[in-house]
């Protein structure tokens, strides 16, 4: 389960680099940044989530 | 979880990072994290066992659990502080990272407060 959340990553952020290029050659440099900062924002959710568990166990463990 | 699966697990993530850097740096550096999220979540389930066998000794030989507890806080404290602290320094922000430190320091000082009253108290009532 871990190893493809990684792999997601990889993949928007490989997408999302691609698709900037396009867009910025296509001459849409403000749908660039826009697809940029939506990748980044999807990315940034599913780290979230993973970061709020580590807490909680650390939390709980350490009953911090 | 045994190590070899986290050491592959790790060869994996670093080279997600690096191909990562080169087109967008902020992806690695969310991958950073998330590969470092990973392998502290395999390996903390293991950590609960300690705890149980340092809680059964510090029973048996009578310290007062709230001391016990508050070492287990700071335990906690310095393990996540440095766990952001690297994460900000691989990012290449070792500012933030010695702002993080500064600021786990000051916590786990706080917390021990309690700790060194007791100790001077004794320390009075012998001399």
């Amino acid at each position: 389960m871990e190893i493809d959340l990684l792999f997601k990553i990889a993949a928007i952020g490989i997408l999302v680099a691609v698709l900037h290029q396009v867009l910025v050659r296509a001459g849409r440099e403000e749908q660039a940044m826009m697809t940029t900062l939506t990748g980044l924002v999807i990315v940034l959710a599913m780290v979230v989530r993973e970061i709020s568990e580590l807490f909680n166990t650390v939390k709980t463990l350490f009953n911090l | 979880m045994d190590i070899t699966q986290i050491i592959a697990f790790s060869f994996i993530a670093t080279f997600i990072v690096i191909l990562l850097k080169q087109y967008k740096p902020e992806y690695a550096m969310i991958a950073m994290i998330a590969a470092g999220i990973f392998i502290l979540l395999f390996v903390i389930n293991k950590l609960s066992s300690v705890i149980v066998l340092l809680e059964e000794l510090t029973d048996k030989i009578g310290i007062n659990k709230e001391f016990f507890v508050i070492l287990l806080k700071i335990t906690g404290i310095a393990y996540i502080v440095e766990f952001a602290s690297n994460i900000c320094k691989d990012a290449g922000e070792s500012a933030i990272a010695s702002k993080v430190e500064l600021a786990g320091k000051i916590v786990i000082v706080t917390l021990s407060i309690p700790i060194f009253s007791t100790l001077i108290r004794t320390m009075s009532e012998i001399i």
